[in-house]
């Protein structure tokens, strides 16, 4: 396994979502009024992407902040940690990524979530005590410090639409950036 | 060599000469030490201010910079400055008596040292009671790299409770009669409505206790009758800072209260912490916080509606409140809350089973976050009780401290904070660095510190000795110092250590967080440690103004220390008694 | 009594030493517990009794003054003067040593007084003082401050001043004892500085010191209505 695999293996495993995790890839419809039905994107595929935007996650910033990205556009996210904390890169709108950090809260609360790791034997322990499971969503990845991560995603309508560390309190302290719609 | 390379070479030791010049810049400030007329809705009277203004200075540094400081003394009397929570070399501190000899009327004394820190801190006077007649001031310091955190507008929040009478007479009143201030005393009318409630019975039993001990449940502040300030601005005057919907702003909280603590909240916003005592935290969102008297919190917030929102500080015994007001517009106004019900102190805040807990180790391996010295959830005695069961270190860091409880109070305190609007409250618990500034090891040492007082002769004191009567707490550089505060009084003590930092114990190793001011409530045992890496002679204090100055009081020594370092520490004065 | 004099003028030096850094300030303060007119049957008169002081938490110098004033043929009934020398012997009680002079009109007297004064459980404040005369006397002073809100207080106080010996000219009878009671009703009007009240006073006299009392052709007990100010600076 090289490096690369490896690093997107333990990725992948890090992914830890819940639920709304789980609906962040599919259509989700805003209640109020016009009932347009709106789409974050989905998980996209590697043959698919056309793009290749390497994010620096840092204590407690991105860099870059601001990204552009057309509709129906791939993307493969190469995302870094290079912070002495756990990140999380996530695409979401401002809405998920406030009920996710609940989630993400519980995952504090559980000893899962460390300042600088991720304590496996709580996850597992959570997931029995709790019969939640976590699962890997598509649009986040979870990385501990010196880790890297690979997410390839599909764009639908990017407005609105923010990348976000849902560690609790990151994203208030503004780490989060803005997906601007590129002409 | 040519006259080329020659000129190369000169050309090379500029720019060496430049570059070295500007990595460490100079800034020259000045600050004047004035009486000053101070207007408040409910008084007016002379105080102290610096340059000329009831209005508080900020002195904005930049991290590496090395500042000089002139202080010009306008007073009659003896001034000093001391720079609260800077890592300095302690000639330049600022206290008389310690660091040097204070600045005589008239005259203008010069600090001289480099900033080797970022973030929120303030000064104020070490003298007499100059600080609770208004000499303070902030220091706000830009870090050389990026701040951890965003924010589109920087705002200082210097809270303080300004007082109709002198420091001087405070002191002298309180020395005649410990309540003079109190006027949240339980009455015969409590008393009647006690009985209607509780039953004669019980109610008797409760004043009966309390009667014995000659102690007051409502003694939650010493000094009452203050009006709370910001940024020199009473409630009506209503400081406000600007923002546009959306933004970012960050908010300096600093408590400059020579006596109150404040309970700050922001109806309709979220604040998230990301700096105690200037330092950086990992951010924490909370809806209300706690500031003991000196501490700084930097908070963020993001006001999203057009409307204005109301930054609403009770003080902690809900006599008085500060108020301010951010809005995107001046002259808007959000609703003022009311002031909650005053709390009252139980027999958990009472500190009656001080000592040790059984077989409880409390060596440097020993529980690391705070325990209560005993509980007393139901306002009872408990004699005997296995306090092996309320090691809150056990809980570790998969705890979930359950809504209205905070390990750093009594269990059944009648302190533990509570949020307004039930709500997240800021715990030292929530507390951890964002980057931790030394690497964490085993302290190679513990130094218990009871907190103790005679509240009757309103005498404050460390291991039962006031100040004046007290041999110096002599440290070692290289030394890593557990120091084990057990507060055996009903008062809470906002504890601050010159000159090195206070690592406070909340059971998260390496990330626990490096403060300057530890407070320590009734009933509690709390643990610091401080890396000894600053040679010479500091203040270490209760940071409450006339409990300071009543006893509660120590000279720290660092002997030893690299020879340049140790340099000008002054001979060691013959030890003749034992204190 | 020149012995006296000079311990305490040894000891006041000490009273002003100050501490450096955080300097300790000295403590003084005038507390006025009673300035107020006693109304009676025709026979109205003046009371004080207040402590000035001066000193430090461990050594306090105290005047205390004790007088009453009959406003009838414009005489001291009652005039003491005390120097007193208070230091902490507990938590709540000093101790206390001084010198007390009296000087009404009639008999004046000098006596040596040691004691102690502090705060018992349930609040009561107590003054117990022995003292050493020509005839000495056991005084005991209770005093409890009953707020009826946080600004008005009920203090009902006792003394009992009791001869050891007889003693014609004073007009005590050994171990007859003079009962002071009093209640007052204060309101905080400025701060705790000044604090107006009215009350009740009630002086008796027992055993042969009331018999002496009433062959001088006095009552034997006195009920006044008073009004008066107490006063904190």
């Amino acid at each position: 396994m090289n490096h690369r695999l490896y690093a997107r293996a333990v990725a992948a495993a890090l992914a830890l979502s819940l639920s709304v995790a789980g609906i962040a890839s599919a259509q989700m419809s805003h209640g109020g009024g016009h009932g347009a039905a709106m789409s974050i994107g989905q998980p996209g595929d590697a043959s698919a992407v056309g793009r290749t935007i390497e994010i620096t996650m840092h204590d407690n910033y991105y860099e870059p902040e601001t990204l552009s990205v057309s509709e129906g556009e791939t993307v493969r996210f190469l995302v870094k940690n290079a912070g002495a904390i756990v990140h999380e890169f996530n695409i979401a709108t401002a809405e998920m990524h406030k009920a996710h950090e609940a989630e993400m809260q519980m995952l504090v609360d559980h000893g899962v979530l460390m300042p600088d790791r991720i304590d496996r034997a709580a996850a597992e322990k959570m997931k029995t005590s709790m019969g939640h499971g976590m699962h890997a969503a598509g649009n986040s990845l979870l990385l501990e410090p010196g880790q890297s991560g690979e997410l390839i995603w599909r764009f639908a309508d990017a407005k609105d639409l923010e990348f976000a560390c849902n560690v609790p309190g990151h994203y208030q302290a503004g780490m989060m950036g803005d997906f601007r719609k590129a002409n | 060599m040519t006259a080329t390379s020659f000129a190369r070479a000169c050309a090379l030791a500029a720019a060496f000469t430049v570059s070295s010049v500007t990595a460490a810049s100079a800034g020259d400030y000045s600050i004047t030490v004035d009486r000053v007329a101070l207007e408040t809705g409910d008084f007016a009277k002379t105080a102290i201010g610096y340059n000329g203004s009831s209005t508080p200075t900020i002195l904005r540094f930049k991290e590496g910079e090395e500042v000089t400081i002139a202080v010009t003394n306008n007073l009659a009397e003896d001034t000093s400055i001391h720079w609260h929570g800077l890592i300095l070399p302690y000639r330049q501190d600022g206290v008389p008596g310690i660091s040097f000899d204070g600045i005589k009327p008239g005259e203008t004394f010069t600090y001289r040292f480099p900033i080797v820190q970022s973030g929120t801190y303030w000064f104020h006077s070490h003298t007499g009671f100059q600080e609770p007649d208004g000499a303070y001031g902030a220091i706000v310091i830009e870090p050389q790299g990026r701040e951890p955190f965003r924010f589109d507008r920087d705002y200082v929040v210097q809270l303080t409770d300004a007082h109709p009478h002198s420091g001087e007479r405070i002191m002298r009143n309180l020395k005649l009669m410990p309540d003079y201030y109190n006027r949240q005393q339980r009455t015969f009318l409590d008393f009647l409505n006690d009985s209607r409630d509780q039953g004669l019975s019980a109610a008797l039993a409760d004043r009966s206790a309390w009667g014995e001990m000659r102690m007051m449940p409502t003694d939650v502040e010493d000094l009452q009758g203050f009006t709370p300030l910001i940024n020199g601005q009473d409630p009506a005057q209503n400081w406000t800072g600007l923002f546009e919907p959306g933004e970012r702003v960050r908010l300096r909280f600093i408590n400059s209260s020579a006596m109150t603590y404040f309970d700050i909240r922001i109806p309709g916003l979220q604040m998230t912490v990301v700096q105690a005592d200037g330092n950086n935290v990992q951010p924490v969102t909370v809806d209300e916080l706690r500031i003991a008297v000196a501490e700084t919190y930097d908070v963020i917030v993001r006001p999203t509606e057009d409307r204005a929102y109301t930054v609403f500080a009770e003080s902690m015994g809900r006599t008085a409140f500060a108020r301010g007001t951010l809005a995107p517009r001046s002259g808007m106004e959000a609703e003022v809350p009311d002031l909650r019900e005053p709390p009252l102190l139980t027999m958990a805040d009472m500190g009656m089973a001080h000592g040790e807990h059984g077989s409880m180790d409390h060596g440097s391996s020993g529980p690391r976050a705070p325990q209560p010295t005993h509980t007393m959830a139901d306002g009872t005695m408990m004699q005997g009780m296995n306090h092996g069961t309320m090691d809150h270190g056990a809980m570790g860091h998969g705890a979930m401290p359950m809504a209205g409880t905070d390990p750093f109070y009594a269990p059944g305190s009648g302190l533990t904070p509570q949020a307004a609007d039930g709500g997240k409250f800021l715990s030292y618990a929530d507390l951890k660095a964002q980057k931790p500034l030394y690497e964490h090891r085993d302290a190679t040492r513990e130094i218990e510190l009871r907190l103790t007082g005679n509240m009757e002769r309103y005498i404050w004191s460390i291991n039962d000795v006031k100040y004046s009567d007290a041999e110096p707490i002599r440290l070692q550089y290289g030394e890593r110092v557990r120091f084990k505060f057990v507060n055996e009084t009903m008062m809470t003590h906002p504890m601050h250590l010159h000159g090195m930092w206070s690592i406070l114990d909340v059971g998260q190793g390496k990330w626990n967080p490096v403060k300057h001011v530890v407070s320590v409530a009734p009933g509690t045992t709390l643990y610091m440690e401080t890396e000894v890496d600053a040679p010479g002679e500091w203040a270490f204090h209760c940071h409450l103004s006339y409990h300071m100055d009543s006893g509660m009081f120590r000279k720290v020594i660092v002997e030893g220390g690299p020879a340049g370092k140790s340099a000008d520490l002054p001979a060691v004065p013959q030890q003749t008694t034992g204190g | 009594m020149r012995r006296h004099v000079l311990a305490t003028a040894a000891l006041i030096p000490t009273l002003f030493w100050t501490a450096p850094a955080p300097a300790e300030p000295l403590i003084y303060g005038l507390q006025v517990e009673q300035a107020e007119r006693r109304f009676d049957d025709g026979s109205d008169l003046y009371a004080w009794d207040f402590d000035a002081l001066v000193g430090t938490d461990e050594l306090k110098l105290i005047w205390r003054s004790e007088a009453e004033y009959l406003t009838e043929g414009s005489r001291f009934e009652k005039l003491e003067n005390q120097l007193r020398l208070q230091t902490p012997i507990s938590t709540f009680f000093d101790a206390v040593v001084g010198v007390r002079l009296d000087t009404p009109r009639g008999e004046d007297r000098a006596y040596g007084v040691i004691g102690v004064k502090g705060l018992a459980p349930q609040w009561f404040e107590l003054d117990a003082d022995l003292y050493v005369g020509e005839t000495s006397f056991v005084r005991i002073e209770a005093e409890y401050e009953g707020l009826i809100t946080n600004r008005i207080t009920l203090t009902p106080s006792l003394e009992l001043d009791t001869p050891l010996g007889d003693d014609a000219d004073l007009g005590v009878g050994a171990f007859a004892p003079i009962l002071e009671v009093g209640a007052r009703l204060s309101y905080d009007l400025l701060d705790r500085a000044v604090a107006p009240y009215i009350g009740v006073h009630y002086e008796r006299r027992f055993g042969e010191t009331a018999d002496l009392t009433r062959a001088e052709g006095e009552q034997r007990d006195n009920l006044f209505f008073v009004v008066g100010t107490k006063m904190l600076f």
